[in-house]
């Protein structure tokens, strides 16, 4: 995420003296003028809330008040709390098995979308996307319809005379929301594999081929190597997505076993419990960013947005 | 003996696009675009049939669900507040983001990383939590939940995608533009004002549209510091939790065809600026 598009700023740099005097005309203090708002807002409303976040973790709930005496406690209770443990692993496993599903759903369709689809390619990367700018809240309503007792696919296989009676377990289950969660996070995973796909040319397969290499080995050698980087950065932004995700477990999943983010909403609006469900979405997020540290040398700028 | 395999292969290859792995390839890529429209589909259709909950059998075309919908006023109140909230969402993300990337893209200086980590990291952290620590935030000054409230946590949110795709688009600015307009003696504000506002405008609208979209559908984060304040999905949300109603379905239908359409536009428009790839929403 720290690497700069250089190439491209390397161009704009050799670009003619004349713009450049005008920018340097510009002055220091402009290009200060111009960041500055950006960057005081991102600290007010960003980095300061979330080191009041931290700041909340280490308080402590008594009596129904705040405790503002430096406590470790609510870090205790998470790793002795048999409820929120469980939710946390639950999420991890959920969040897991999303990421991998999603890598073997999209590498197919990145790769069709990059290699084979020709003059239809603009198109096929739109129709990927387009859904997803529709309300997130009304994706995961619609899964509530198929999946539902009395929904599409129950009452449509029942209709056919497939089924007797409704599959109960198709909506409020882990597999519900998994669902939901791989529906939502596909395209994230294929738009960085297509940009990598994309780049490898097919001239560096013909050399293969020529070289005597089967397709299949030209893939395996060529083509699969070239795309780790657009793998890589798919399966940690499906992951971390999915991980911290609240309303499709909460509207497809049902109560019964929570995920990491709604027992965060549960502290924070049920229990009322602030510094517990800070502490709780801290941990959610020295995961996330342990994870990101851990594959920060794959993970390219381009790629992210 | 490489060489001679290798003859017979690549023969193989080209002539394989008219045979059985094309038509498994296109039969998978159908399925998977069949994935991604059959939930919308399910929602337009349930929209129009008679039965009170949205479920099988389809029953008579109606368009009874759409008229009640607009009747309820609650709902048509929240669409408004929504409508409100994105449109600022879209001024303050593009008035904040523009001049950021001007200086991202056209002018060197030391510690650009950091500015962009600062104005990315929004991505990565879950929204949820977004939205619970700017309610940390605003317990300090509670007289912003709700609209204001909104505003600032959706500008937060769209920040990175504006700047961006400002930034992208301006990168591949021709700055042979600028210099020939200086020639000509034109004053600074002149150039920004002829040459380079007109020629980054399908970039600003192109951000403007993204971020009204996004801001308009946006639940989470707006639902923690939301107040009293009740935008459309925010409405959804609570009508979700006494049951199923067709009337979702309307109001759906009615929303998606406009943030479809309208993000179908920006898409185009940022393909051609940028010869890249679309611009991802947050999920």
């Amino acid at each position: 995420m720290s690497t700069v598009d250089t190439t491209a700023e390397l161009r704009a740099a050799r670009d003619s003296s004349r713009a450049r005097s005008y920018m340097e005309r510009q002055g220091r203090w402009k290009s200060v003028a111009g960041l500055a708002p950006i960057v005081v807002w991102q600290i007010v409303f960003f980095v300061v809330p979330l080191a009041l976040l931290a700041v909340y973790s280490f308080w402590r709930l008594v009596n129904y008040r705040v405790d503002y005496t430096f406590t470790l406690y609510n870090y205790l209770d998470i790793f002795s709390n048999r409820l929120l443990l469980d939710a946390l692993l639950l999420s991890l496993q959920v969040a897991v098995v999303v990421t991998i599903v999603c890598a073997i759903l999209a590498y197919p369709i990145a790769y069709f979308i990059a290699k084979k689809a020709g003059r239809w390619r603009t198109l096929l990367l739109i129709l990927v996307i387009v859904p997803f700018w529709t309300s997130f809240i009304l994706r995961a309503y619609a899964w509530k319809l198929l999946l539902g007792e009395r929904g599409f696919i129950n009452s449509g296989l029942t209709i056919l005379g497939a089924l007797d009676e409704p599959i109960s377990y198709l909506l409020y289950s882990p597999v519900a929301t998994s669902i939901g969660l791989i529906y939502a996070f596909l395209p994230f995973y294929i738009l960085p594999l297509y940009t990598s796909i994309d780049k490898v040319q097919d001239s560096w397969l013909a050399a293969a081929q020529d070289l005597g290499a089967t397709p299949m080995r030209a893939f395996f050698e060529v083509t699969f190597p070239l795309c780790v980087p657009g793998l890589v950065v798919g399966a940690v932004f499906t992951f971390i997505f999915a991980v911290g995700d609240y309303v499709i477990p909460q509207l497809l999943g049902g109560g019964k076993s929570l995920l990491i983010a709604q027992a965060i909403v549960l502290e924070f609006e049920t229990s009322q419990n602030w510094p517990g469900g800070a502490a709780l979405s801290m941990v959610l997020l020295v995961i996330i960013l342990a994870i990101l540290a851990a594959t920060l040398r794959w993970i390219r700028m381009e790629d992210v947005v | 003996m490489a060489s001679v395999t290798a003859l017979p292969d690549r023969t193989l290859a080209a002539a394989r696009p008219a045979g059985s792995g094309r038509v498994f390839g296109l039969a998978y890529v159908s399925l998977v675009y069949a994935f991604f429209y059959i939930p919308i589909v399910v929602i337009i259709l349930f929209a129009f049939s008679g039965r009170s909950i949205p479920a099988l059998p389809l029953e008579h075309f109606t368009t009874r669900w759409f008229h009640e919908a607009l009747d309820d006023r609650q709902l048509v109140a929240s669409l408004w507040s929504s409508t409100w909230i994105a449109l600022l969402t879209a001024v303050m993300a593009t008035a904040i983001g523009m001049p950021a990337a001007m200086v991202l893209a056209w002018r060197p200086f030391r510690g650009k990383a950091i500015i962009f980590g600062l104005i990315l990291s929004p991505i990565i952290i879950p929204q949820m939590v977004v939205g619970i620590s700017l309610l940390l935030l605003f317990r300090y000054s509670p007289q912003l939940l709700g609209t204001i409230g909104i505003v600032i946590a959706h500008t937060t949110l769209t920040l990175c995608f504006s700047v961006m795709i400002f930034y992208s688009r301006l990168l591949g600015f021709r700055r042979s533009l600028i210099e020939a307009a200086m020639d000509l003696g034109a004053s600074e504000p002149r150039v920004f004002f002829e040459v380079i506002l007109p020629l980054t405008t399908p970039a600003i609208l192109a951000v403007m549209l993204l971020t009204f979209t996004e801001s308009f559908g946006e639940f989470i984060v707006a639902w923690f510091v939301a107040g009293f304040e009740e935008t459309l999905p925010i409405a959804i949300w609570t009508s979700l939790r006494f049951g199923l109603s067709p009337k979702i379905n309307a109001i759906a239908t009615l929303i998606m065809i406009v943030s479809i359409t309208l993000s179908a536009f920006a898409q185009f428009w940022i393909l051609r600026q940028t010869r890249g790839k679309p611009a991802q929403p947050r999920p």
